[in-house]
């Protein structure tokens, strides 16, 4: 029994998230060391803020990104390994849980630890092959001092330090056990990192460090985690946002044999007990009388994406400019009626992650620190948030950033009310206490992406050349909702929403791409694929149909678009070839979309049938073509395409959250069902290395999807999807429009 | 005090008869890796072995147990090296990974039965399953590698 019953108490779980205590040393550079002759066998001695060396050889890297399945845990380390000459082997990854952002902090997510927007390696590449290098720099002048030669003379082989003349070598164990390190080590110059034809490590696949666990069911979630005295808690949501608790009934409920507590809060009443069934048990027999005045009672799907589709095509609304090259208003002003145009719609979809929110949190005695256990996608925001729910410094929070059982956008800045909650209960009640939420609750308090309506117009040259476009976009500001802080300094522009819409890879003359802010009717979020989703989603069935207004084709006008991108035009050829594009079977069409993700390009063929009956889609194939640059961990790269486009067709073909007198709709996976085995078509990916600086890949699979699945339907039946998501009754009734 | 055999083991178990298995396993036991995703039967995250057939944990209270042995991800193998764990590894299937103790548990109480699925009765037998990741590409894989080594 002893093996089999795995218990991860608090102990525990500081034993593992604490080894290390690492010096917090500043960003990338080299400091004075303490005395290693003092230091133990398992002591690691650290080289600098992401690296340190064992006696026994043991090489641990730190990495700042989360993880919830894009494999960063192990993707960041290689980059860092490859530069100091690590041998793999001998590696450990260890997350980094808190520290200070101008040292781990992402450059390209506003310089603190968070993980969103496909950005971790992206971001991270450059100053973690630079800590790489710093470290095999300490490393060859530490031994080259041992050995009183110049540290030129010196060089690496994967765990090891090798003096060229005499033959002499080190394991980076030995040098780590020497009596004096060099750290006082020139600083990195772009001429010391090695060349991508010198990586052994960095484009190879050397498996994901998380997987065993994962196969074992030991991975530890924070859903997962467990306390000594540990109490379990279940919170009654607000029906409607915005609307409180008036008056609680909890004697019912209390009088339950194991319930400690119901505790009121801001938005929701807490149902506290030692046992969670009993918790849930106690749940309902609480009785809530909730206010009734809250604005969002009158948030209904039907009426407010009307409002969207009448904001987007209304030319007189007020735009905020997104991108503007050009004069694109002036040319479609001259072009009159021979202005090609149309209207695209998206609508609420859900992250669906598969774990349930939860959070642990120990509050002090004093009420004044704690210890937090959070799957976040920010320990920097998660720490803030923790900071703030208990009136206190960051420094009183010890904090764990968990594994997640999914994210996709859910876990940005949106697990900071479950967070608040656990803490306001632990400090109340004076013992840990974990929270979780229920399916139904994570689904009923959902921040959603927000629907969309996409206005495009364009103007096309005598060629069949696209001469002018206008994509505008109405859509609820989500940067607004999530990060007040940030929209004040934005100016208006949400790249939550608008990325996507620059269209930077293809060459139209007058461009302008501009976003109709509209009221929030619900919680919005990013997800998967952010705004890059439902922009080229529609600006890509766009380009279908301007296709066929100038009597061209899908190809033939994407080349012309692409070519001033030699990136772009790579993954189209390969995708084409890929997928000997528009040779389909008997009964099936193929649909072509190009997408871009930030710095990532990619491109993507569906392969479908259609019942015309029920008007279900079947896509039975889908090939994808990508340049992330080059890839680190390619095989990884792989799955994380293949996951993308399995979310975007399971987003476009099955999800919608409706949302009705304030209150959504949907509850579960028996009406919010994600996509199943049966449903996933053949999927093959090829990565495209253009050889630019590595970019991410956990968001591309996404935005190619929409217009792929929609222009393959046209082929098919003649016929324009241009209301996401393509449900068969919507395709039946468009079938039959 | 009611008593349940889980992975091989007789423990005692002080819950209310009608307790899902689910939450005795997690929170009692502290046999996290059958994880909790809807509650409801609908995702298959809490999938476990009573006797030789794979059910939701979520959906079957300990009353409904009685003597028949419950096998959990943590018990599926000695040393975490059932065939189907190792397919898993060679071909890297998780990414977060919550999904996936029920679907090997799913996927092992399949191979017991039909030892050499086709393609058709795996994606059959794994439909119960959700993975919001899109690993299901990859789990068919598995599933076939497995079969061809056992």
């Amino acid at each position: 029994m002893d093996t089999a019953f795995v218990e991860p108490t608090r102990r525990d779980v500081l034993r593992s998230a604490g080894l290390l205590g690492f010096a917090v040393l500043v960003g990338g550079g080299i400091v004075v060391l303490p005395e290693p002759a003092a230091a133990q066998q398992a002591d690691p001695v650290p080289l600098n803020a992401w690296v340190a060396v064992l006696r026994t050889g043991k090489v641990v890297i730190r990495f700042g990104s989360t993880e919830m399945g894009q494999g960063i845990g192990t993707a960041l380390p290689m980059i860092v390994a490859e530069e100091m000459d690590a041998d793999w082997s001998q590696v450990e990854v260890r997350q980094i849980d808190q520290g200070p952002p101008n040292v781990y902090g992402n450059p390209k997510t506003g310089g603190i630890l968070f993980t969103a927007g496909s950005s971790s390696v992206e971001g991270y590449f450059e100053p973690l092959r630079r800590a790489g290098a710093g470290a095999r720099r300490v490393l060859i002048h530490s031994a080259a001092a041992a050995w009183s030669v110049p540290a030129g003379e010196v060089a690496t082989e994967p765990g090891w330090v090798v003096h060229r003349g005499s033959g002499r070598r080190m394991s980076f164990g030995e040098v780590a056990g020497l009596p004096r390190l060099v750290t006082d080590v020139p600083a990195i110059q772009e001429a010391d990192l090695k060349p991508r034809s010198a990586y052994r490590l960095i484009g190879t696949d050397p498996g994901r460090r998380d997987i065993p666990d994962k196969t074992r069911g030991s991975a530890v979630y924070s859903i997962d985690v467990r306390l000594p005295g540990m109490l379990y808690a279940s919170v009654l949501p607000a029906p409607v946002e915005g609307e409180r608790p008036v008056t609680v009934d909890g004697a019912a409920a209390k009088a339950l044999a194991g319930v400690v507590d119901v505790v009121t809060l801001s938005n929701g009443v807490a149902i506290v007990a030692e046992r969670w069934e009993t918790a849930l048990a106690a749940r309902d027999l609480v009785k809530v009388a909730w206010t009734r005045n809250s604005p969002f009672r009158t948030a209904d799907s039907e009426t407010d994406l009307a409002a969207l589709v009448q904001a987007a095509t209304d030319g007189g609304r007020d735009a905020v400019a997104w991108e503007n090259r050009g004069d694109a208003a002036s040319a479609l002003s001259a072009a009159g009626d021979r202005v090609v145009s149309a209207v695209y719609t998206t609508e609420h979809t859900y992250h669906a992650q598969m774990e349930p929110l939860a959070a642990v949190a120990a509050v002090d005695e004093d009420g004044k620190g704690a210890e937090v256990w959070l799957g976040t996608q920010s320990q920097t925001l998660s720490i803030a948030a923790a900071a703030q729910a208990l009136s206190t410094t960051p420094d009183r929070i010890r904090f764990h950033a968990m594994p997640m059982g999914g994210a996709f956008g859910r876990r940005t800045f949106f697990a900071r009310d479950i967070l608040r909650d656990a803490l306001l209960l632990s400090k109340q009640l004076r013992r840990p206490v974990k929270l979780m939420w229920t399916r139904e609750d994570d689904v009923k308090s959902g921040w959603f992406r927000p629907a969309t309506a996409h206005q495009l117009d364009a103007v096309l040259g005598p060629g069949g050349e696209v001469k002018a476009l206008r994509h505008r976009v109405a859509s609820p500001s989500i940067l607004q909702f999530a990060a007040p802080q940030r929209w004040e300094s934005a100016a208006g522009k949400d790249l939550l929403v608008m990325e996507g819409t620059e269209s930077s890879d293809y060459a139209i003359p007058d461009l302008l791409a501009d976003h109709v802010l509209v009221e929030r009717r619900s919680r919005v979020s990013a997800w998967r694929g952010i705004g890059w989703a439902p922009n080229c989603y529609a600006r890509e069935c766009f380009i279908d149909e301007l296709a066929a207004a100038a009597g061209s084709d899908p190809v033939t006008i994407r080349r012309r678009l692409l070519s001033g991108s030699p990136r772009g035009l790579a993954v189209l050829d390969a995708v084409l070839a890929m997928s000997d594009f528009g040779k389909a079977p008997a009964g099936r069409a193929h649909g072509l979309s190009f997408a871009g993700y930030k710095s990532t390009r990619g491109a993507g063929v569906a392969e479908l049938s259609l019942d015309d009956a029920t008007g279900q889609i079947r896509v039975h194939r889908f090939w994808a073509a990508v340049d992330p640059g080059f890839a680190i961990h390619p095989k990884n790269l792989n799955a994380q395409v293949e996951g993308g486009i399995l979310f975007g067709l399971s987003g476009l073909l099955k999800e919608r959250i409706s949302i009705a007198g304030g209150e959504v709709q949907q509850s579960n996976f028996h009406d919010y069902e994600p996509l199943r085995i049966h449903e996933v078509p053949e999927i093959e990916v090829r990565i495209v290395e253009s050889g630019a600086a590595p970019s991410g890949a956990g968001e591309i699979g996404v935005p190619m999807t929409g217009a792929a699945v929609a222009n393959a339907v046209h082929v098919l039946t003649g016929k324009r999807l241009r209301r996401m998501p393509f449900t068969p009754e919507r395709v039946k009734a468009v079938l039959s429009s | 005090m009611a008593k349940l055999t889980i992975n091989g083991v007789s423990v005692p178990i002080d819950a209310d008869p009608r307790t899902p298995l689910l939450w005795v396993l997690r929170e009692h036991l502290g046999l996290t890796g059958t994880k909790f995703g809807c509650g409801a039967g609908t995702c298959g995250a809490c999938t476990v072995h009573l006797g030789d057939q794979a059910v939701f944990a979520c959906q079957t209270a300990i009353e409904a147990v009685g003597d028949t042995p419950v096998t959990t991800i943590e018990g599926l193998s000695a040393a975490g090296d059932h065939p189907l764990q190792r397919a898993w590894i060679a071909e890297q299937v998780p990414q977060c990974g919550y999904c996936q103790s029920g679907q090997i548990m799913r996927a092992a109480a399949l191979l017991r039965s039909t030892p050499k699925p086709g393609r058709d009765r795996i994606i059959e037998a794994m439909a119960p399953n959700l993975c919001r990741c899109g690993t299901y590409p990859r789990i068919v894989r598995a599933i076939e590698r497995a079969a061809k080594e056992t």
